[in-house]
């Protein structure tokens, strides 16, 4: 069975005076788990304080982070890796300063301009307005005894305005809106004001030092704001090239500087006294050798102990300190099997005392997803586009879905070419009497004995006799069997779980009784099918009989084993027989997919090929127009995507849910920490270590 | 089928309680799951993390509609 990878917890003791090479060669073995210290755990311990090099770092990350923002370099940007010496010698001398102060000089002048384009296009609406008064710039201002006033109005005031001795000019549009300006003596200003306040007045500010016409001077503002938008266009030019000349810089600095940073920082998480630092860490028993050897050699004055390899017994665990009660997964599994604890990990991680399901979910997933669709027409599609998708992409969601795709793809072929005898929904031998389906014997008008001789192994000898109670029947009997050995494993797995964390006699006394009211329940329900529903064909069989008092039997025997689960134990029974028929779902969508394709293949052939089948010549040929042959492969093209594509969703997702449902919930705990070992991932610069 | 004049209704019968098997069946487990699922949608929102947690609660009442399913193969195939 697939348990996580044991683990070994080791104590690394060292001079402070050491301690950059000793972090050096923790992050270059890339296998140790860090245990976080807790304050006042040791006595004469405290936390440590970062490397003096680390704020310096942490400066220079955020001026990094701050530019690729800015010129908009994100890590999806691709760039050329840089080496790590070359990158590191540009960071000391100081280039990140250098490529900042170039790159802000361009972003000043742009703020700048974009504040001028701003004030230039507010007051070139101001003066838009003013320009339909016959008043010159200058005229609004200068004078001691009067004020004026100009602005936007909501209806006409002059009525009012007539007594308080002023000299209105005003231009009234319903589109545009109504202008006016007011000039009267400084007397008056508090008067004609609320006037003017009473029809909605908006003021309007003239601006300063432009005189002449407003028309005149809208044109020479208009000019000024294309400068400045040309100006700024190329200015966008010139931050393009900024960013295609520094992005391999700055992706590579910002790497870089993370690493330092998350170096720097490793002190604040481990026991320092005055002159060593304690490092407590988890790593796999299979390390744990290297693991000393290397800190032991290529550092001075350090000392690795290995304090003890924690085994799976969770007896006693509660005496343990808390911060190394829990080891950490490491999830220990093969090529194949390792793209399958996707699907574990989006449940959650196993714990370190669990069978971790990945394995169990690399077979039965991509065989379940395979019998759902069955069909080599759609399998191949499958394969080839899984096998693409595991080339080329790393994203894990896509790794993920083209894994299914593969695997699932193959299964498919193997179900659809020897078991269903199925391509595109059509079966690949027998001549059907019904008009309704095809056969490719049928449709491409094969020699009748030897492709029959061929395919004699599939069940059931021909493909036409599948469409028939037998078939559908053998079919549901089939995918419930499957779901009964798929359910013994969950139930043997969850024994097995309980056995490695506290023996035996617990195992079976806490989840023994499960497995026997199962059993109990499966043999009861084989005697009572067969009894109720052939019952009167055959009546009451010995077999039938035998099964049920087993059957009975096995599950008094179970819910007494279950007695501590209280209610629970009773309750749960009928579920068992719920998880059981769940798995009629394989028919199920086969069959749907199955119908669809038949639905499709019909429309296709019949009502626009216009199919006729001579069945005394034994020939057929196609009668309809030749519109209606274009039809007709559209159709196919059209349906057996949509068959094809559905077949994602349905046997995808009901694939998984069989597993997370009914399987894994049987023995599947979960809320393991995953192992997280300190390690540098380069992308963007090159190690030159190695 | 008529024989003798008289018209034998039992198949088209038992086809409506197939059929009334598998979509009553279905109007349940859609209800059932109408409400995890927007339950499930609101919680992805906040932590991804909870995908698989919440796929799993959300196909839970699927199995109902497998359930009305065997019972209208039952009725088709074997009354």
């Amino acid at each position: 069975m697939s348990l996580p990878e044991s683990m070994s917890r080791i104590v690394i003791v060292g001079a402070k005076s050491h301690i950059d090479d000793a972090i050096q060669v923790i992050y270059d073995v890339g296998s140790i788990h860090l245990i976080d210290h807790t304050v006042g755990a040791d006595e004469g311990f405290s936390l440590g304080t970062s490397r003096p090099y680390s704020p310096k770092a942490s400066e220079r990350l955020l001026k990094v982070r701050a530019m690729e923002k800015g010129l908009g370099i994100t890590p999806k940007v691709k760039s050329n890796p840089i080496p790590e010496a070359e990158i590191k010698s540009q960071i000391s001398s100081d280039s990140v300063e250098t490529v900042e102060a170039e790159v802000n000089a361009v972003f000043d002048r742009r703020n700048d301009l974009n504040q001028r384009i701003t004030e230039l296009s507010a007051t070139k609406r101001n003066l838009e307005i003013l320009s339909r008064l016959p008043i010159d710039l200058e005229m609004y201002s200068g004078y001691r005894s009067i004020f004026s006033m100009v602005g936007t109005v909501a209806d006409d005031p002059s009525t009012d305005l007539v007594n308080a001795d002023v000299e209105v000019f005003s231009s009234f549009d319903k589109k545009e809106g109504n202008v006016i300006a007011v000039f009267a003596r400084n007397e008056v200003r508090d008067k004609v004001q609320s006037i003017l306040a009473e029809h909605g007045f908006s003021e309007i500010v003239v601006p300063e030092g432009i005189t002449g016409s407003p028309s005149a001077a809208l044109t020479a503002i208009a000019r000024e704001e294309e400068a400045a938008t040309n100006e700024l266009d190329s200015i966008g030019k010139q931050i393009e090239s900024l960013m295609v000349k520094y992005t391999d810089f700055l992706e590579a600095s910002d790497e870089e500087l993370s690493i330092e940073v998350e170096k720097g920082e490793l002190p604040l998480r481990i026991a320092n006294s005055e002159y060593t630092f304690v490092i407590d860490a988890w790593v796999p028993e299979s390390k744990a050798g290297f693991v000393k050897n290397e800190l032991e050699t290529k550092v001075e004055s350090v000392y690795v102990e290995v304090q003890e390899t924690r085994g799976r017994s969770l007896d006693g665990v509660d005496d343990i300190e808390k911060r190394f009660r829990e080891p950490p997964t490491k999830m220990n599994n093969g090529v194949v099997a390792k793209e399958f604890e996707y699907p574990t990990k989006l449940v959650s991680v196993p714990k370190y005392q669990e069978i971790d399901p990945s394995i169990l979910i690399a077979i039965f997933f991509p065989l379940f997803f395979g019998f759902m669709v069955g069909d080599v027409g759609y399998a191949i599609p499958f394969i080839i586009l899984g096998a693409y998708g595991l080339k080329v992409t790393h994203h894990k969601d896509w790794r993920a879905i083209a894994t299914v795709f593969f695997f699932g793809g193959i299964w498919a072929f193997i179900f659809g070419f020897f078991f269903f005898g199925e391509c595109l929904g059509m079966h690949f031998v027998g001549i059907p009497t019904d008009g309704v389906t095809h056969t490719w014997e049928q449709l491409l008008g094969l020699n009748h004995e030897a492709i029959a001789g061929f395919f004699s192994f599939l069940p059931e000898g021909h493909g036409v006799s599948k469409i028939g109670a037998e078939w559908i029947g053998f079919l549901m009997k089939l995918t419930v069997y499957i779901g009964v050995v798929h359910l013994a494993l969950g139930y043997i797995c969850a024994i097995y779980n309980k056995t490695i964390q506290h023996g035996f006699k617990h195992a079976f006394m806490e989840k023994g009784g499960w497995l026997l009211a199962f059993l109990g329940i499966v043999f009861m329900c084989y005697g009572l099918a067969n009894y109720l529903i052939f019952w009167l064909e055959s009546g009451l069989m010995t077999v039938d009989l035998v099964c049920i008092i087993l059957g009975i039997v096995l599950i008094i025997v179970g819910t007494v084993l279950n007695r501590h689960e209280g209610a629970q134990a009773i309750l749960e029974l009928p579920g068992i027989i719920g998880n059981v028929l769940s798995y009629a779902r394989l028919a199920a969508i086969g069959m749907s997919k199955a119908g669809m394709a038949l639905a499709f293949n019909y429309i296709a052939i019949d009502m626009f090929g216009g199919y006729v089948w001579d069945a005394t010549a034994g020939t057929g040929s196609f009668e309809g127009s030749i519109v209606g042959l274009v039809f007709c492969l559209i159709m196919i093209a059209f349906g057996h995507l949509m068959i094809w594509t559905l077949a994602i969703i349905s046997a995808g997702l009901h694939g998984l849910r069989l597993q997370y449902v009914e399987f894994m919930a049987k023995f599947f705990d979960g809320g393991g920490i995953e192992f997280e070992p300190l390690a540098i991932k380069r992308k963007k610069t090159v190690s030159t270590n190695a | 089928m008529i024989e003798n004049g008289i018209v034998d209704i039992t198949p088209g019968l038992v086809a409506i309680g197939a059929g009334l098997a598998v979509g009553l069946a279905g109007i349940g487990s859609g209800m059932a799951e109408k409400d995890i699922g927007a339950a499930a949608v609101g919680a992805i929102t906040e932590d991804m993390s909870l995908f698989g947690k919440a796929l799993m609660f959300t196909v839970l009442p699927e199995t109902i509609v497998i359930f009305g399913l065997v019972i209208s193969i039952l009725c088709i195939f074997v009354m």
